[in-house]
């Protein structure tokens, strides 16, 4: 698979500016999570207050990656989704109360790619994923499925939210919230490519020699994006993700 | 506006997470719904379920006067009003 990455958001607490992300890419940390969450106020009250956190990030990485006109396939990934809603709706059933329609209605995991769809008018395919901890790799297949279908450009977002403490032990892969969303074209085969942003990526089988990732898979790919590195291995179970950076 | 008035106008707030809405612009007499305040269907059950909760009361959800009931908060005080007394009766 080839990509052009034309465009990239990431959004985390604190962590909102491409100086921001580019200091955190030299000396990546472990940041606090104190459920700090864009205002996305580029959406009036009345269409903002059903968005969740998780929601919210989506929204605010994605929206200035498309035209307001414009129509965009959308790939939403996450491995978890929203599990405070989860936990939540589950609080409720466990007290035998009623459940309320809003957050009902809302815990399904292509609700924030339908409110994306809703709020931009956006009326073409969209995909909601959960995979494992390569969950940012098959979105990036995804999205190669669809530039080699006709699409000129896909949107992918990938997000995490920091589960709630009772989900700890069960999920260790997401240190901090995060969104990224990248706009991603296909490569033409004729070479004229604009250097350095084209990313060939390589699915291997893992003959066990890689350790997993030190990060998520997508902010380690938005770090080394920042950092300028040319390759990366992300190494989950049987699976051996290479990307190389097209010279 | 009346105490209930005002009590139901809060409610519609922080049930609905009204952001930057405030109980004054709400007035009883406003249409909650399309045009006015701009509440969907969703926010009928979601305020439905929150009235019962707060007033103790049961709303039949095949009821037809229900869309009456939930044209403004003056109709919905009225409502709560009547149906308190109903159970108190």
């Amino acid at each position: 698979m080839m990509f052009r990455i034309d465009s990239l958001q990431a959004w985390a607490p604190d962590l909102n500016s491409d100086e921001a992300w580019q200091a955190w890419a030299q000396h990546p940390i472990r940041l606090p999570d104190n459920g700090e969450q864009p205002a996305c106020d580029f959406l009036p009250p009345m269409q903002r207050r059903r968005l969740s956190r998780l929601a919210r990030m989506t929204m605010h990485v994605a929206w200035p990656l498309g035209g307001e006109e414009e129509q965009l396939p959308f790939v939403f990934a996450s491995r978890h989704g929203e599990t405070p809603r989860t936990f939540a709706l589950l609080g409720e059933v466990a007290d035998q109360q009623p459940l309320s329609p809003t957050q009902f209605g809302l815990s399904v995991h292509n609700a924030i790619a339908g409110q994306w769809s809703i709020l931009r008018g956006q009326r073409g395919e969209s995909v909601a994923l959960a995979g494992e901890a390569d969950t940012f790799e098959h979105a990036m297949l995804e999205a190669a499925a669809l530039l080699g279908d006709g699409a000129q450009e896909v949107l992918v977002v990938i997000a995490e939210e920091r589960p709630p403490v009772a989900y700890e032990g069960w999920i260790d892969d997401v240190p901090f919230s995060y969104a990224v969303a990248l706009r991603v074209g296909g490569i033409d085969p004729n070479p004229a490519v604009r250097a350095g942003q084209g990313w060939q990526l390589r699915l291997e089988p893992n003959q066990g020699a890689s350790t997993t990732a030190a990060w998520p898979h997508a902010l380690d790919f938005v770090r080394a994006l920042h950092a300028g590195e040319d390759k990366l291995e992300h190494a989950w179970k049987t699976r051996l993700w290479s990307w190389q950076r097209i010279q | 506006m009346n105490a209930l008035q005002q009590d139901i106008a809060q409610l519609i707030i922080d049930t609905l997470n009204l952001e930057d809405v405030a109980v004054d612009d709400i007035p009883p007499d406003l249409p909650l719904f399309g045009e006015g305040l701009g509440l969907d269907s969703v926010d009928a059950l979601e305020l439905a379920l929150a009235l019962q909760k707060r007033y103790d009361i049961r709303i039949a959800s095949d009821s037809k006067d229900a869309r009456q009931h939930f044209t403004t908060v003056a109709t919905l005080a009225a409502f709560v009003q009547a149906q308190q007394g109903a159970c108190a009766s």
